[in-house]
């Protein structure tokens, strides 16, 4: 103890030589001359009413960043889940029925096709290839489904198909922000931050918006894709993880009694407090609340997490694996999360990225394996959501940030062993379900072989109005003043896809 | 050099002011001493130093004109018409102080200096004016019939009025094709900005042309530009309207499409084309679907908001263009039917109501008749069997009732028949059996019993 007390001591007098009485005139300049000039600006905003100094109003916000706000229009959702299958699932392989691409199977891919476009890998010229799938019209709607997903035609009177997407990223970091954020470059806040921002979050024991991953490794795009970007920082996704605590440095560390933390919370609160009715800054009720958050959220979370509480037949319906990272307990988890009033779950599943280079990136192969993985968990989430009538107030978004070819990856201008597909961002099929969507509906059309779009062809950004839009924005009116100008989740674009709206 | 010669470019529209005020001051001291005439020197020194100053203005004016880049047409008349303010200025200050050289000067009264002089500053300033701030700056805050009268052109979107009865006898150009080109494109094609050296604004114009020729072939609309280029994909640069303005609806080209199909008619109604109805539907009043009370009723007051806030109960408006309020339980598990009074101020407002997983009970139904606009209840997760279900009949507007996790018993089920707009009644995981299916069929009610399986099937299974 001594020689702690000691070190501290020799610390505290090393800092106080290194810092000269130049460093003190120095420090005096800039202090104390921006706290003048503060004060002086602060004096002259002329946009403050006159008088609203006397009164301080405070709203909910003030004092929790995530109270509710009434969203500008009636919303047709209150909550949205997300999956998004990080690496691009193969659309040929799974919705679009492409007969004619099979017949033109291992034929050479016309030059007309290729020109002026850019591929990842591709060189030269590929070869067509065939859909490794089989393909059927299922339910009342009759929209094509393949074999890979047995269990979704269940569901597919329940989803509206958007068929001819596109995007102009090629990359997957590019795209999967692109996808989320409305840029392909880095510090826009994602779609849930927006819609966590615009609409605060329900459950006072829960964050507003949640991440879950699956298939071993998390986006290529890192943190970003579920990032506040401008926003405050409050409004980020918070990763939950599937092992160990849901939330890092939930529990508390070893030793400490939930009592004592909560006398401790206690007395940092009151101290607060005492701050607060010298200085009436609204910044120190936000303090007393976050504390108090955190440690709701203690419990909270952890036993929301908690899957093995639901009853058998539910976990049998997902296939959920217990203890294990999965995406059908990410599914499971989803509709538990807003069950409980979360607003935005982001479910990414990693592995689709079929290239064909191996075993498990075959579309033949690996692929299958990966679809057989989502059909059950995905087809048992719609259906779960349906009969607690959650189906009715959430929306559900499914898509990968790009598409793939019709033509067989030829990397480094050398036939593969497996038959995979490059990147494409022309037409890509994405769905949605749930509040406000037309239940059956197939809006855009691919050309034969399913390259370019030519019939109702959506942008990333349309996709983006249309989300907001049922979550009760106007896309072009949302926005949030930054770096000197308002910024929109849609930039200057977006249109919504009435098609597919009820 | 040159940053000097751009600062003081930019210094114009400062210095100008000292000009003006010189000159206005002079004016001002000539008319005060147009009796006494005592003061001649002293004005005679204003309007030199007005005369100096003007053209020290007119020189920084010219260096912003080069440094800035306006076309010579914007600025030439305020360019030619400063210069004649600053000799004028010093023409009068050589009238008034009876300067030798200028003898002639004399033949001419010095109120008609004067007062060409006030014409010329008010004029000038008011040229500069309209270069700083866009012309017809002075005019935006009056009504249009005070800019038309000044001669402004004036934008004003023009509405497509068609309904059911009109529709047939409406002209195809001046009922429908006009206003939409007018609300979507005149803007920019108009006499006075007429990009393209295309005007659209009307008829005649529009089948003149612009720079690239005609717009229009008759009967041939993928010939036609004024079709062709609004099917251009938006990155095209000759797609119209530009990217970054309000675009056409896909309705909307596809009457432009129709129009120049059917040789671009002038004045032919729909009717007389035989035109189909459908082409025309989406401009007729929409009849929105609401999904809650299409009636509108004065907020709630905000203490009784704040007080139910603070019991624990989250309360929020539907919309911000809605005073209609969704409650909810959500943080509030121990609310039991006891608690339901103090909703009592709010519950004309409330649309949608959550006490699921509360300890609501039976008792609870007979305290709902209270909320007139009711549209969606979930009572899920309680101790609710349905007795006394019946009474919520009388809420006209309630749509879906969700009773998930609840004792709900079969016998109440036909009990549902008598609610008016009940669409969904959500019965997972209750007593109920979902044989009464075809009991409610008729009344267009969704009873949803939930209980969905996925059996396992053989590719559950197999890995590849």
């Amino acid at each position: 103890m001594d020689q702690i007390e000691r070190l501290i001591r020799e610390k505290l007098m090393r800092d106080a030589q290194a810092k000269t009485r130049r460093h003190f005139i120095k420090d005096c300049a800039t202090g104390l001359g921006g706290l003048a000039l503060g004060s002086i600006f602060l004096g002259c905003d002329p946009l403050e009413p006159k008088g609203k100094k006397e009164k301080i109003v405070f709203s909910d916000r003030d004092l929790n960043p995530l109270a509710t706000l009434p969203p500008p229009y009636t919303p047709k959702v209150k909550s949205v889940i997300y999956l998004h299958m990080a690496g691009s699932p193969s659309q040929l392989e799974m919705f679009d029925h492409k007969p004619v691409l099979h017949k033109l199977n291992n034929q050479d891919c016309p030059e007309s096709l290729l020109q002026g476009k850019k591929f990842a890998f591709i060189k030269g010229t590929p070869k067509l290839l065939g859909p490794q799938a089989e393909f059927s019209q299922e339910g009342e709607s009759g929209n094509w489904v393949s074999n890979y997903l047995p269990h979704f035609k269940k569901v597919i009177d329940e989803v509206a198909f958007l068929k001819a997407v596109h995007t102009d990223q090629f990359n997957h970091g590019p795209a999967q922000l692109f996808m989320h954020t409305g840029s392909p470059r880095l510090g826009r806040p994602s779609i849930g931050a927006w819609a966590t921002y615009g609409l605060g979050s329900e459950n006072q024991n829960l964050p507003g918006f949640v991440v879950l991953t699956s298939g071993g490794k998390t986006p290529d795009a890192g943190k970003s894709v579920w990032g506040s970007g401008f926003l405050p920082s409050v409004y980020q996704g918070v990763q939950c993880r599937s092992e160990g605590d849901p939330v890092l440095y939930i529990e508390d560390p070893k030793g400490i009694s939930r009592n004592l933390k909560r006398s401790t919370i206690d007395a940092i609160n009151k101290i607060n407090k005492e701050e607060y009715a010298k200085y009436a800054d609204p910044e120190i009720l936000a303090r007393i609340n976050q504390y108090e958050m955190a440690y709701r959220m203690q419990i909270a979370v952890p036993e929301i997490m908690n899957i093995e509480s639901e009853p058998e037949n539910i976990k049998e319906m997902y296939g959920v694996e217990p203890g294990k990272e999965s995406f059908a307990n990410n599914c499971l988890l989803a509709r538990k999360l807003v069950e409980d009033g979360v607003r935005f779950v982001q479910l990414f599943d990693w592995g689709w990225d079929s290239h064909g280079t191996d075993h498990s990136t075959a579309v033949d192969l690996g692929l299958r394996n990966k679809c057989r993985e989502i059909d059950r968990p995905i087809t048992a989430l719609l259906l779960d959501l349906k009969q607690r009538g959650l189906l009715d107030e959430t929306l559900v978004v499914w898509g990968g940030e790009f598409g793939r070819t019709p033509m067989q990856e030829n990397r480094g201008n050398k036939e593969m062993g497996f038959k995979g597909r490059d990147h494409h961002g022309d037409a890509f099929t994405m769905w949605m379900a749930g509040g406000g969507v037309k239940k059956g509906a197939c809006h855009g059309k691919t050309d034969d072989i399913g390259f370019l779009g030519i019939e109702g062809r959506v942008s990333v950004h349309d996709v983006h109005a249309t989300i907001l839009h049922l979550l009760g924005f106007d896309h072009e009116e949302f926005t949030f003043e930054f770096q000197g100008r308002n910024y929109r989740l849609t930039d200057v674009e977006g249109e919504i896809i009435k098609e597919i709206l009820a | 050099m040159d940053i000097l010669k751009q600062f003081l470019g930019r210094l114009h529209p400062i210095l100008v002011h000292l000009p003006i005020g010189f000159i206005i001051l002079g004016l001002l001291l000539q008319w005060y001493d147009r009796k006494i005439r005592a003061h001649s020197k002293i004005i005679a020194l204003i309007f030199l130093w007005a005369g100096i100053l003007s053209a020290f203005a007119c020189v920084t004016g010219y260096l912003q004109y080069l440094g800035e880049g306006y076309a010579f047409d914007t600025v030439k008349w305020h360019l030619w018409l400063g210069i004649t303010t600053t000799i004028f200025c010093f023409l009068m200050y050589s009238k008034i102080s009876e300067k030798p050289i200028l003898v002639f000067l004399k033949k001419f009264p010095i109120l008609l200096f004067s007062s060409l002089l006030f014409v010329l500053i008010s004029f000038t300033g008011h040229l500069g004016g309209d270069i700083t701030h866009g012309k017809g700056y002075l005019l935006e805050p009056f009504p249009n019939s005070v800019k038309s009268f000044f001669g402004h052109e004036i934008f004003e979107e023009k509405p497509i009025v068609l309904n059911e009865e009109n529709w047939e006898n409406s002209l195809f150009y001046e009922d429908v094709i006009h206003p939409l080109i007018n609300n979507k494109c005149v803007s920019c094609h108009n006499p006075k900005k007429s990009k393209g050296e295309l005007k659209l604004h009307s008829l005649e114009d529009m089948l003149v042309g612009g720079e690239n020729g005609e717009i229009i072939v008759e009967n041939n609309p993928s010939e036609s530009p004024l079709y062709s280029r609004l099917i251009l994909s938006k990155d095209d640069e000759d797609h119209m309207p530009p990217k970054e303005k309000t675009q056409l609806t896909k309705e909307e080209i596809t009457l432009i499409k129709t129009w120049i199909l059917h040789g671009n008619p002038s004045n032919k109604t729909i009717g007389h084309l035989g035109l189909q109805k459908e082409l025309f539907l989406s401009f007729f009043p929409q009849k929105e679907n609401k999904i809650y009370p299409d009636t509108t009723i004065a907020a709630a007051p905000s203490d009784s908001i704040a007080h139910i806030k603070m019991f624990g109960l989250h309360v929020q408006q539907i919309s911000n263009v809605s005073t209609f309020l969704s409650v909810s339980s959500i943080n509030k598990p121990s609310f039991s039917n006891s608690d339901f009074e103090i909703l009592n101020p709010i519950l004309k407002h409330i649309v949608v109501l959550d006490l699921g997983g509360t300890q609501v009970t039976d008792d609870i139904f007979d305290k709902l008749t209270s909320l007139p606009h009711l549209t969606t209840l979930k009572l899920d997760d309680t101790s609710i069997t349905g007795d006394g279900i019946e009474l919520l009949s009388q809420l006209k507007y309630l749509k879906s009732i969700n009773l998930t996790h609840t004792d709900f018993g079969d016998s109440f089920i036909p009990l549902l028949k008598e609610f008016k707009a009940l669409e969904k009644v959500y019965l997972y995981n209750t007593k109920a059996n979902p044989k009464d299916w075809q009991r409610l069929k008729e009344n267009q009610t969704v009873l949803d019993y939930g209980n969905y399986e996925l059996p396992k099937i053989a590719a559950d299974s197999i890995i590849y």
